[in-house]
């Protein structure tokens, strides 16, 4: 990828948004006849699935834990997924993402109703343009939901950044690519948790204020866009 | 008042009322006096009882509840117990039952007359259809009193050929081995 000459014209990014502006965003809950429960997200140019199993008896039962469920999530990318073709398997950063789905995801779910037994959570990406791990817990979270897990609340994702000293919400690739800072963040909309926050790069104290404001603003939008595919999941089984 | 009323759609973590005015029932949680939607669904307030619930359109992850007919499989027998794996709950075939997903039928529970010797009524490896009769604890409690419950697939306690039902009794075609079960009326039917 060639580095653009300037990332943000005039207060608007390459693809024309403002700096507190997210891509368009679509959700539909319940997509995959075989899953017990499953979302599809397209956040811009990504394109997430999400596939729920269980909770079910874990095997290998030496894994299982005698008091609680282990939630279990497999992030990958399909080998079309981004330009130059991807090794298919799991390589560091899913493994890296998997893990932090995994940690962004466990606090909102009562593991403990289901003893000995294991939640997978599968990811898949299908097209990538930055932002598919929040993507990623977005569709999950939907997912989770959709099969009736017992869940304390959804959570949503998104990333923030710095382009040319302009924090942004929801970064493209060139802007992960060529800013300064990419920030993902992941909340629980009800209690305002964290549960997820990585970041590449750096804020001034001020900066990352701003940048933790406009996370939870994005995350608050992105919420609603879940409620919605949930609602509208329900609607359709009823008239079905 | 609740915060919701019947027919309102909810997604986990909406609030639905306080705890102290009710209870949470079906697909909610309390936490911190409040009550929440555990669930995706719709409300429903019942205000003779208290509860509030939320009931979602999928059937969600199936558990175990007193009279439920399950599947399973013999997996020990014992002088007064044979320990069951559960297989399948009957309704919820589409979805794996979670644990607790073992069962035991007490020698009492077996069949409606007196039993003297367990193992002349299950053999490790049968398939049986059940009844839960107390799920509120682990393992669960089943009985295959009745004619349609009870053991529904053997097979050879010699050669592990499935078993041919003639009159009261099961035979093995491979090595003529004579064996008695409490079978459900539709042994080997295919029925689950
Ligand atoms: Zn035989």
């Amino acid at each position: 990828m060639e580095k653009p000459e300037k990332l943000i014209v005039d207060g608007r990014r390459l693809d024309g948004r403002a700096p507190d502006e997210l891509r368009p965003l679509k959700i539909k809950a319940g997509v995959l006849e075989r899953a017990d429960g499953s979302a599809y997200v397209e956040l811009g140019n990504n394109k997430v699935f999400a596939a729920v199993y269980g909770p079910r008896e874990m095997h290998p039962r030496h894994d299982q834990q005698p008091d609680a469920a282990v939630l279990r999530c497999r992030y990958s990318m399909a080998p079309f997924s981004v330009e130059d073709r991807k090794k298919p398997g799991p390589d560091r950063r899913s493994m890296e993402i998997s893990k932090v789905t995994k940690e962004a995801l466990e606090p909102v779910l009562f593991l403990e109703l289901y003893p000995r037994s294991v939640i997978d959570v599968f990811i898949e990406v299908l097209q990538a343009d930055a932002g598919t791990r929040t993507a990623g817990i977005n569709a999950a979270a939907v997912a989770l939901a959709d099969a009736g897990v017992p869940m304390r609340d959804l959570v949503s994702s998104v990333a923030v950044g710095k382009v040319e000293d302009t924090i942004v919400l929801d970064l493209i690739k060139e802007e992960d690519q060529f800013g300064t800072t990419d920030m993902p963040v992941a909340i629980i909309p009800r209690k305002k948790a964290i549960t997820l926050l990585q970041m590449d790069g750096h804020f001034t104290k001020e900066e990352f204020k701003q940048a933790l404001d406009l996370a939870f603003r994005g995350c608050e939008k992105i919420y609603e866009v879940q409620r919605q595919a949930l609602k509208e999941k329900y609607a359709i089984k009823e008239s079905g | 008042m609740p915060e919701v009323s019947t027919g309102d759609f909810v997604v986990p973590g909406d609030l639905l009322a306080t705890a102290e005015e009710f209870v949470p029932g079906n697909g909610a949680y309390e936490e911190d006096g409040k009550i929440y939607a555990a669930n995706a669904g719709v409300v429903l307030v019942d205000a003779r009882t208290k509860h509030i619930s939320v009931f979602s359109r999928g059937a969600g992850v199936p558990t175990l509840k007193r009279g439920d007919i399950i599947i399973g499989k013999i997996e020990e027998v014992r002088d007064q117990n044979a320990t069951v794996v559960i297989g399948a709950l009957r309704g919820r075939e589409d979805r794996a039952l979670p644990p607790p997903n073992v069962g035991l039928i007490h020698i009492s529970q077996t069949d409606a007359g007196y039993v003297k010797d367990l193992s002349r009524e299950f053999r490790v490896g049968d398939i049986v259809r059940a009844k839960v009769i107390n799920a509120n604890r682990e393992p669960v409690l089943l009985s295959t009193v009745g004619d349609d419950l009870g053991v529904i697939v053997a097979f050879c306690s010699r050669c592990r050929s499935p078993l041919v039902r003639q009159g009261k009794k099961l035979v093995c075609e491979s090595c003529g081995n004579v064996e008695s079960r409490k079978m459900a009326n539709d042994y080997r039917k295919g029925v689950l």
